[in-house]
């Protein structure tokens, strides 16, 4: 393979030295290059985030080399790249960045007094670490470790160098995320902090580093627990300041007219927070299905959330009555509860169970009409299969205490049961009003249980016992009551996700009006839901667009859409049959049904 | 390029130094191998919890010799200790036959890590001095080093820590087959 010849591959320089990292540093800073290059800067910066290990010190070392090249363009192209790392790559690159000898390197051209003008490289170095100083030293988790930052900066002021002031929209890049995060990626960060440190220690070699070293291996391989439960005290930390969000966004909502509402910021804010947040509850519900206190409380959460943002919505768009209709008193109810939740936490749901026993009567378990598709919950489910749930004697019972783990021992001990059964179930624990309460509160707030199904409201409620009733009343879904339930909702589809329902309205002789509800029977997003109906040939549709695209985890009635068809003339002998199509994508997989549906007669 | 100028001027006043990382599993007798070919001493201790470094200096060569603790939850942090190994000395309970394939699968495990592609591999099969003990050319066959590994040198050496035998056969192996590089 010698001689010149011209291969496939486009004609380079001889490949500079060094691994792949390296090679891609170098072609980052090329003076050739027009400007910063973005991509290829990103680029770097996930491989570090990839291999971890000794990638973000080489880095450094390459790019603060670079820094000090003579030619300005490199050293302004390794800045650039510089920054994107320190945006991208976290802790392990902080603590590089931190080190004495990069810093020393980093400034290595700067004279010992100021020159009258900073040359451009100087001005961005200058900037970086002012941003640095701003930033990382100031919010980062791990800010103890960045002191050598701050006290560089300290000397450079001392010498007489100027900082530029940072624009606060650079500064907001670097602030810490309030995403809500679950356990295991609290737990990641933490390791991959650890372990950045880790090799750090090991790598300087001096005496009290090893010593350090010693001391953090044994957190490190010892007290994962540690790590473990922390983590969870996090989570939990971060769940309670989002419950305060979702609080002030209700109180908000309330006081807020609806100009004010189209430019506030601070409402945007929270909405945006929760909105960010709710993907994340279906994660930590995945990861903590040990926990049902915790589940049940994040699920209600979810709820709360749920209804917060419609209401938002509703407001945005100027339907207030149908916003007043979300009950903003039930939200408040229910968030108080949520704070006693989540006060208890992980603690609730080491009493809970317990204090059911007090008198002996044993109530049948009722059966559930619905079966229930969702893992997370069916595992939990399983955990008290053997449970019998003793109640009589409600009055004295921290309502507030246990319901999640009844409800969830008692509709689900056996699937597939009849509506009927329910109903006759009823009848005979009719004395028994806090488990069928209970019952019904799960059903909406899992929203697993169609509208028709719900048992009928517990009889004759005991006074001093109004407080579960109220929830009763809470907890169905807002949707639903605003909507007239003037007919009986006819099943449309269901399969292992999503149900379809919808509800006949015939408001003229030849008009009918189909009010569609969707529901999603699963733990996870079902997105791209699209549902298409057609009529007979002699009579017109109007189908209004859906409410929404998206059906949220276990969202009950999550999805709207009118329709409207137009010529079914009442007195037709035949019965009216459409034909429909649904297509979602579940789990990253398309799923499509069609078929086609006799109306009943109305 | 900075390698190869101090390589030169350590085969110029002929010292060196380098990185030698003793691994193995949990009671395979690392800590006893550091501390003998250190101290000439036996020191009986307890399972590592973390890491032990000496530096043991034979021949002109400084040996950085770092010992990692072997025990199950300490194995996911050896990684952190790759970088800029030269040699790696994998310690091997021969006496311990149930768990030799545990042990192999670890061997097989750091050395096919990146970041251990240019070691020089040597195993010790220790504690020869017990009855039961494979043979260092059992070992060697066991771990199937020969078929597996092309492109690293690599060395099995029976060793017995409490008398020393073995280990500065090994050391020596390491310096020489480090010096041509």
């Amino acid at each position: 393979m010698s001689g010149i010849y011209l291969s496939d591959r486009p004609v380079r320089r001889a490949q500079p030295v060094g691994n792949s990292l390296m090679r891609k540093i170098q072609r980052a800073c090329r003076m050739s290059l027009p400007e910063p290059d973005l991509a290829l800067n990103l680029d770097i910066a996930d491989y570090i985030n990839e291999k971890q290990g000794g990638s973000s010190y080489d880095a450094c070392n390459a790019i603060v080399k670079l820094i000090n090249n003579r030619d300005t363009h490199t050293a302004v192209f390794a800045l650039a790249l510089l920054d994107v790392l320190v945006k991208n790559c976290g802790y392990p690159i902080h603590l590089q960045i931190s080190r004495k000898e990069f810093l020393n390197q980093l400034v290595k051209r700067f004279p010992e007094h100021p020159p009258l003008r900073y040359s451009k490289v100087q001005k961005l170095i200058l900037t970086a670490i002012e941003e640095w100083y701003q930033t990382i030293c100031k919010h980062a988790t791990y800010k103890d470790d960045l002191n050598f930052i701050k006290d560089m900066r300290r000397l450079l002021k001392y010498k007489g160098y100027l900082f530029p002031r940072i624009q606060a929209a650079d500064l907001a890049v670097m602030r810490p995320t309030d995403q809500l995060k679950t356990a295991s990626e609290i737990q990641k960060e933490q390791e991959i902090a650890q372990a950045a440190k880790l090799e750090e220690l090991i790598r300087s070699g001096k005496p009290e580093d090893l010593k350090e070293a010693n001391k953090l291996m044994k957190i490190m391989a010892g007290f994962k627990e540690d790590n473990v439960v922390h983590a969870k005290q996090s989570v939990n930390n971060e769940l309670n300041k989002l419950r305060r969000k979702a609080d002030l966004l209700n109180e908000m909502l309330n006081t807020t007219s609806e100009e004010d509402l189209q430019n506030n910021e601070t409402i945007e804010e929270l909405y945006g927070a929760l909105k960010g947040a709710q993907p994340k509850f279906q994660k930590i519900i995945e990861e903590e299905h040990e926990d049902d206190g915790l589940v049940q409380d994040l699920l209600k959460f979810n709820d709360v959330v749920n209804q917060l943002l419609e209401k938002y919505s509703l407001i945005k768009i100027g339907n207030k009555f149908a916003a007043s209709n979300i009950n903003p008193e039930a939200i408040s109810t229910q968030q108080i509860q949520q704070e006693n939740g989540a006060n208890g936490g992980a603690l609730a749901n080491e009493i809970n169970l317990i204090d059911f026993d007090n008198d002996g009567e044993t109530a049948s378990p009722s059966p559930a009409p619905q079966q229930l598709n969702s893992d997370p919950l069916a595992d939990l489910l399983g955990d008290f299969n053997d449970l019998s749930v003793t109640s009589g004697d409600t009055t004295n019972q921290p309502i507030s205490l246990g319901v999640g783990e009844i409800s969830l021992d008692n509709p689900f001990t056996s699937n597939n049961t009849s509506i009927s059964a329910v109903n006759s179930n009823n009848n005979t624990t009719t004395n028994n009003n806090n488990t069928l309460d209970l019952l019904s509160r799960l059903g909406s707030s899992n929203n697993t249980i169609p509208i028709n199904t719900v048992p009928p409201p517990p009889p004759a409620p005991q006074h001093n016992n109004a407080e579960p009733l109220d929830l009763f009343g809470d907890f169905t879904t807002p949707e639903t009551k605003t909507v007239p339930q003037s007919s009986e909702r006819i099943l449309v589809n269901s399969d292992a996700n999503l149900k379809v329902d919808l509800q006949l309205n015939r408001e003229s002789d030849s008009v009918i009006k189909a009010k569609i509800f969707f529901s999603n029977l699963t733990f996870n997003q079902l997105t791209n839901v699209t549902f298409s109906l057609a009529v007979p040939k002699s009579m017109q549709l109007k189908l209004q667009p859906q409410s929404s695209s998206i059906l949220g985890a276990g969202a009950h009635d999550g999805i709207t859409q009118d329709a409207w068809i137009e010529n079914a003339l009442a007195t037709s002998s035949k019965p009216l049959k459409v034909k429909w199509k649904i297509t979602y994508t579940a789990n990253g997989a398309p799923v499509e049904n069609t078929a086609v549906l006799a109306l009943p007669k109305i | 390029m900075g390698n190869s100028i101090s390589r030169a001027l350590g085969k110029l006043f002929g010292s060196r130094e380098m990185k030698i990382l003793m691994l193995g599993l949990d009671n395979a007798g690392k800590t006893t191998i550091l501390y003998k070919l250190k101290l000439n001493k036996i020191k009986t201790s307890a399972p590592t919890v973390g890491f032990n470094v000496e530096t043991v200096t034979y021949k002109n060569v400084k040996f950085n010799m770092w010992d990692v603790g072997g025990q199950e939850r300490l194995r996911p942090l050896w990684r952190h200790y790759f970088p800029a190994t030269t040699a790696l000395i994998f310690v091997i309970d021969s006496n311990d036959r149930e768990r030799m394939n545990e042990a192999k699968e670890e061997l097989y495990s750091i050395i096919s890590e990146k970041e251990m592609e240019n070691v020089v591999l040597l195993v010790l099969a220790n504690k020869q001095d017990l009855k039961n003990a494979m043979k260092p050319q059992e070992v060697s066959e066991f771990l199937q080093l020969d078929s597996n590994l092309k492109n690293q040198l690599w060395c099995v050496i029976g060793s017995n820590a409490l008398t020393g035998k073995g280990l500065m056969e090994g050391l020596s192996w390491i310096s020489n087959n480090t010096n041509k590089k």
